[in-house]
C-alpha cells in the first residue's frame, strides 16, 4: 500500500495541551488532574485512557438554571491520552489564555480547561431580537479554550476610533474588555420586508478584539 | 489571450499586458518534493545588492510593498503580486526561483508553470516539466526585467545547488555568502542542531524537513543564520542601531543583512554566544504578518512549558541571552514549514511522518504534571501571537481579501462609491457606514425577472467605513476589472462596486435547473467579488468546451453560450442514467475561459 497519505496525516507529537491536527481538528493532551469540558458528540477519536461524563448536574445546573430553556450541553473528559475533538468539519482555533477573559458565543466554543473560571452570560441588549437568543460563554483564567469558526475566523482590534458592529450570527468570541451593546439598524423600510437584511448588530468599543467567522451561520449541529 | 511561452522565449510587457500590477503564480510539484519558491530584486549587474528584495518564505514583502509573496492559493504552490511601477529604479530584474527543500533532483518535477495573471486575466503561461532538467535542484523559472520597459522571459534554467548556492550566484561577492556558510561553528557551541542547518554550506540550504530538525530549517531559517551574523555585528562593526532599527520587514531578512552587508569575520564572533534562534525573528514579517507571527508564538509554548522563557515574538531579546542552551526553539513538526503568509493556518503542516501512524505517547503523560500545567500552557502574550495569526491585512486598498472567504471592503477609497452586496452578507463593519435597500432602475427590474433564486437581493453600502463582507464561508475571489468583461451566474455575486453596470443575461433551455440560468454582465472598472465552493476551475474555452449548468460560476463576456442538450433515448430506458443531460457549450476565440466549481448548486 502507498503509505504516502497514511503518513502524511499521521498525528504528530503534542507540543503543547492543546493543538490542531489540521485545521478542523483539536488534539488535546489529556492528564488525570486536569480535566476538560468538551461540547457533547465533539469527540472523534481518542487514544488512550479516557473518560466522559455527560453534563453532570453540578454544571448543567449552573447553566441550565440561569437561562431558561437554554444550555451548553457540555461533557467532562478526564484521564490520560489525546482526545481528539471537532465540529462537523469547523474551523477550530485554539487560544492559549494567559490571564485572559475571553467570551465565547456558546455554539462556538469546543473545549477548555475545566480549572478555568466560566459562566454563561447573556449577551445584553441583543437576545431580545435575535431568535436564537445570542447567549455567550465567559471564560477567564490561564489555561486553553478551543473555539470553532465556520470558515477561517478573522481578528480585528477594536481599538480604533468609533464603533465596530458585528452581526450576530458571525460573531465567534471577543475579548470581555470591550463595551457591547445591540444595534438595531433596521428602519421602517425592514419592516416591509426589503429592508438591508442586516438588521441587527451588536456594537463593540473600547481595547479588544472580536473573533468573527466568514459566516452566518449558527447553527448547532453537535447534539444536544 | 494567453501567451503560452516556450523556455527561452521573450516579450515585451506592455505586448502582454497594459497592467503593472500583476500576479505571478507559480505551480510545481513532484512527488514527495518540497518548494521554495522565492523572487530575487536583482540590480543591473544581476547582484542582489540590496538583499531586502530577496522575496521568500521569510521576507514575504519588499520596503515599499512592490513585490509581496502571497503564498499558496488558486492552485498555485505559491503566488506574489508584482506592482511593477512601484518596483524601484534600482533593480532592474526580478527573476523567479523554484528550490527543492530536501532531497531530489528537478527530473522528478511534475509538470508545472509559471503564469502571470493580470487584472484577472491570465496572460501569460510558462510549461514546464522534469524532462527539462536533470540532476538540478533549483530553477530560474523566469525573469521581469527592464530593457526600454519591463520585459518577461521565460528562463526555465536549471541550478546545480540549492538556495544558499543561488544566493551566492546571485550575491557574486564570495564573501557575500561566508557568514552563514561560517554560522555553522557556532551550531557545536551549545546551539540547536537545527540552527545550523541552513547555513551549512552549499547543499545544506536544503535540509530536508525532518521533524528534528526541520522546525529549524523552516521558519527561521533565513531568521536563524541570521541570528548568528546579527549577533556578532556589532563586535565586529559597531552598528548595533543597525539591527535594533528594522521594523517588520527586515527582521525577516537579517540572514541577509550581514551576509551583503559586506561585514566579514563577523561570524567567528558568534560561537561564543549563540543565540536563540527564536530571537531571529522576534517581529513576524509579512503582509498578514500572522502568518509567521502565529506559528512563532504558538511553538513559544511548548518551550515555555520545558522551562525555557519562551521567545515570544514581542519580547526580541536581541543583545542579551549569551547562552541560551536548551534548543531555543522546540519547533514541533507542526511548524516545520514555512509559514505561508496566505493560510494562517501555516503552523500546521501534515506532520512529516513523525511516528507514521504509531501512537506517541503524549509526552504529557509521562512527564511531570507541570508540563501541560495550565501555568505551562500559556506564555505572556501566546494568546495574542495566536490570534495574529488570523488578524487580517490592512493594505490601504479598496477591496482586500482577509482569507479567503472573508473579503473587506473600504469605502472611503474609491472616491466613496458605494458598493452593492448580496443581502445579509455584512458580517463586520467599522465606522459610519449605511445599509440600504436597493430598488430602483436596472437591480429592480433584475430581481423582478428573477424571482426567488435568480438575482439575490441587494444591499447598497454607503458611507464611511470598513464593511467585511462574506457568504457561508464559502471562497470569495475579487476580480478587477479593467475596462473589460466578465459573466457571473447571479448566485455568485456576492458584491460589486456600483460602477460596474451589471447587464442581465439570460440563459434558456430545457433542462436547466430552474428554468433558466441567470446571469450579470460586469463591465467598466471596478470590482466583483465572484463566490465558489471550493477552489474553482478556469478552462479556456476551446471548441469543444463544456459545463455543467449547475458548476458554472463565471465566464468571459467575449465567449457564447449555448444549451447543449444530449438527448438520448437510453435516458428513458433505465433510471441509472448519467445524470448529465444538460450542459453549456462556451464557443469564443482563444483567450475566453469559463469558471466552474467543484460543487453542483
Amino acid at each position: 500500500m502507498d503509505q504516502r497519505m497514511i503518513a502524511g496525516y499521521a498525528p504528530a507529537a503534542p507540543t503543547a495541551r492543546m493543538g490542531n491536527h489540521g485545521p478542523t481538528i483539536a488534539r488535546v493532551a489529556m492528564q488525570s488532574g486536569n480535566d476538560l469540558f468538551a461540547r457533547t458528540g465533539s469527540m472523534i477519536a481518542y487514544e488512550g485512557f479516557i473518560q466522559y461524563e455527560s453534563n453532570p448536574a453540578a454544571f448543567g445546573q449552573a447553566i441550565a438554571g440561569r437561562l431558561s430553556g437554554e444550555s451548553v450541553p457540555l461533557m467532562k473528559c478526564f484521564g490520560d491520552g489525546l482526545l481528539y475533538l471537532a465540529d462537523y468539519g469547523a474551523n477550530v482555533v485554539c487560544l492559549p489564555l494567559d490571564n485572559d477573559n475571553l467570551s465565547v458565543n456558546a455554539t462556538n466554543v469546543l473545549a477548555f480547561d475545566a480549572h478555568l473560571e466560566w459562566g454563561v452570560q447573556r449577551v445584553r441588549g441583543i437576545a431580545k431580537f435575535a431568535g436564537q437568543g445570542l447567549f455567550n460563554i465567559g471564560i477567564s483564567g490561564t489555561g486553553w479554550v478551543a473555539v470553532t469558526s465556520r470558515g477561517m475566523p478573522v481578528v480585528v482590534d477594536c481599538g480604533q476610533a468609533g464603533e465596530t458592529f458585528v452581526d450576530p450570527d458571525a460573531l465567534v468570541a471577543w475579548s470581555t474588555g470591550l463595551e457591547v451593546s445591540g444595534k438595531r439598524s433596521f428602519k421602517a423600510s425592514s419592516l416591509l420586508g426589503r429592508g438591508s437584511g442586516e438588521a441587527y448588530q451588536l456594537a463593540f468599543s473600547g481595547q479588544g478584539f472580536v473573533v468573527v467567522q466568514p459566516s452566518e451561520d449558527s447553527t448547532e449541529r453537535l447534539g444536544q | 489571450m494567453v501567451a503560452h511561452f516556450k523556455r527561452g522565449q521573450k516579450a515585451r510587457l506592455s505586448d502582454l499586458t497594459l497592467g503593472t500590477d500583476l500576479y505571478v503564480g507559480v505551480q510545481i510539484s513532484g512527488p514527495g518534493l518540497v518548494f521554495d519558491i522565492s523572487c530575487f530584486g536583482l540590480d543591473a549587474a544581476e547582484q542582489l545588492s540590496d538583499d531586502r528584495y530577496f522575496i521568500f518564505y521569510n521576507q514575504p514583502k519588499s520596503p515599499e510593498e512592490s513585490l509581496q509573496q502571497l503564498g499558496a492559493q488558486a492552485g498555485d504552490t505559491e503566488s506574489f503580486r508584482i506592482t511593477l511601477d512601484r518596483v524601484p529604479e534600482s533593480i532592474h530584474r526580478l527573476t523567479f526561483t523554484a528550490t527543492i527543500d530536501g532531497d531530489g533532483t528537478m527530473a522528478q518535477v511534475a509538470p508545472g508553470c509559471l503564469r502571470i495573471v493580470a487584472g484577472g486575466d491570465e496572460v501569460v503561461r510558462y510549461a514546464f516539466d522534469g524532462s527539462e532538467f536533470s540532476t538540478e535542484r533549483a530553477v530560474m523559472l523566469g525573469d521581469f526585467y527592464r530593457k526600454d520597459g519591463w520585459r518577461f522571459a521565460a528562463v526555465g534554467q536549471g541550478f546545480d545547488g540549492g538556495l544558499a548556492a543561488l544566493l551566492t550566484h546571485f550575491g557574486g561577492e564570495v564573501e557575500d555568502d561566508e557568514p552563514p556558510a561560517t554560522a555553522p561553528p557556532a551550531a557545536p557551541a551549545g546551539q540547536p542542531p537545527a540552527f545550523a542547518v541552513p547555513g551549512a554550506a552549499g547543499a545544506g540550504a536544503q535540509a530536508p524537513p525532518a521533524p528534528g530538525q526541520g522546525g529549524g530549517f523552516s521558519p527561521p531559517p533565513f531568521g536563524g543564520p541570521p541570528g548568528s551574523p546579527p549577533q556578532a555585528q556589532p563586535v565586529g562593526a559597531g552598528t548595533p542601531a543597525a539591527f535594533g532599527g528594522p521594523p517588520g520587514g527586515v527582521a525577516g531578512q537579517p540572514p541577509a543583512a550581514p551576509p551583503f552587508g559586506g561585514q566579514p569575520g563577523a561570524a567567528p564572533q558568534v560561537p561564543g554566544q549563540p543565540v536563540p534562534p527564536g530571537g531571529g525573528f522576534p517581529v513576524p514579517p509579512g503582509p498578514q504578518h500572522a502568518g509567521a507571527g502565529g506559528p512563532a508564538a504558538f511553538v513559544g509554548q511548548p518551550g515555555a512549558g520545558i522551562g525555557q522563557p519562551p521567545p515570544a515574538p514581542p519580547a526580541p531579546p536581541f543583545g542579551g541571552h549569551p547562552g541560551q542552551p536548551g534548543g531555543g526553539f522546540p519547533a514541533p513538526p507542526g511548524a516545520a514549514q514555512p509559514p505561508p503568509p496566505a493560510s494562517p493556518f501555516g503552523g500546521y503542516a501534515p506532520p512529516p511522518g513523525a511516528g507514521a501512524g504509531g501512537y506517541v505517547a503524549p509526552p504529557g503523560a509521562g512527564a511531570p504534571a507541570g508540563q501541560f500545567a495550565p501555568a505551562g500552557g500559556a506564555a505572556p502574550g501566546a494568546l495574542t501571537g495566536v490570534l495574529d495569526a488570523f488578524r487580517g491585512v490592512s493594505d490601504g486598498r479598496r477591496w482586500s481579501q482577509q482569507n479567503p472567504q472573508l473579503i473587506r471592503v473600504d469605502l472611503t477609497h474609491g472616491g466613496g462609491q458605494p458598493v452593492l452586496a448580496r443581502q445579509g452578507s455584512m458580517v463586520m463593519y467599522h465606522g459610519d457606514v449605511d445599509f440600504g435597500y436597493k430598488s430602483q432602475g436596472l437591480m429592480g427590474r433584475m430581481t423582478r425577472w428573477a424571482t426567488g433564486e435568480g438575482m439575490p437581493s441587494l444591499m447598497r453600502c454607503t458611507g464611511n467605513g470598513q464593511v467585511y463582507l462574506a457568504e457561508e464561508a464559502v471562497r470569495l475571489h475579487p476580480v478587477e476589472l479593467q475596462g473589460d468583461a466578465i459573466v457571473v451566474a447571479s448566485q455568485h455575486v456576492l458584491a460589486f462596486d456600483e460602477s460596474l453596470e451589471p447587464e442581465v443575461r439570460r440563459i434558456d433551455g430545457h433542462g436547466i435547473p430552474g428554468g433558466s440560468l441567470f446571469a450579470l454582465q460586469f463591465q467598466g472598472h471596478g470590482t466583483v467579488v465572484i463566490t465558489t465552493h471550493g477552489e474553482p476551475l478556469v478552462l479556456p474555452v476551446t471548441p469543444m468546451t463544456f459545463a455543467d449548468a449547475n458548476a458554472i460560476v463565471a465566464w468571459s463576456a467575449g465567449a457564447q453560450v449555448l444549451v447543449a442538450n444530449q438527448v438520448r433515448l437510453r435516458r428513458h430506458a433505465y433510471p441509472g442514467h448519467s445524470g448529465e443531460t444538460t450542459q453549456l457549450q462556451f464557443r469564443g476565440a482563444p483567450g475566453n475561459f469559463a469558471i466552474v466549481q467543484p460543487y453542483e448548486i
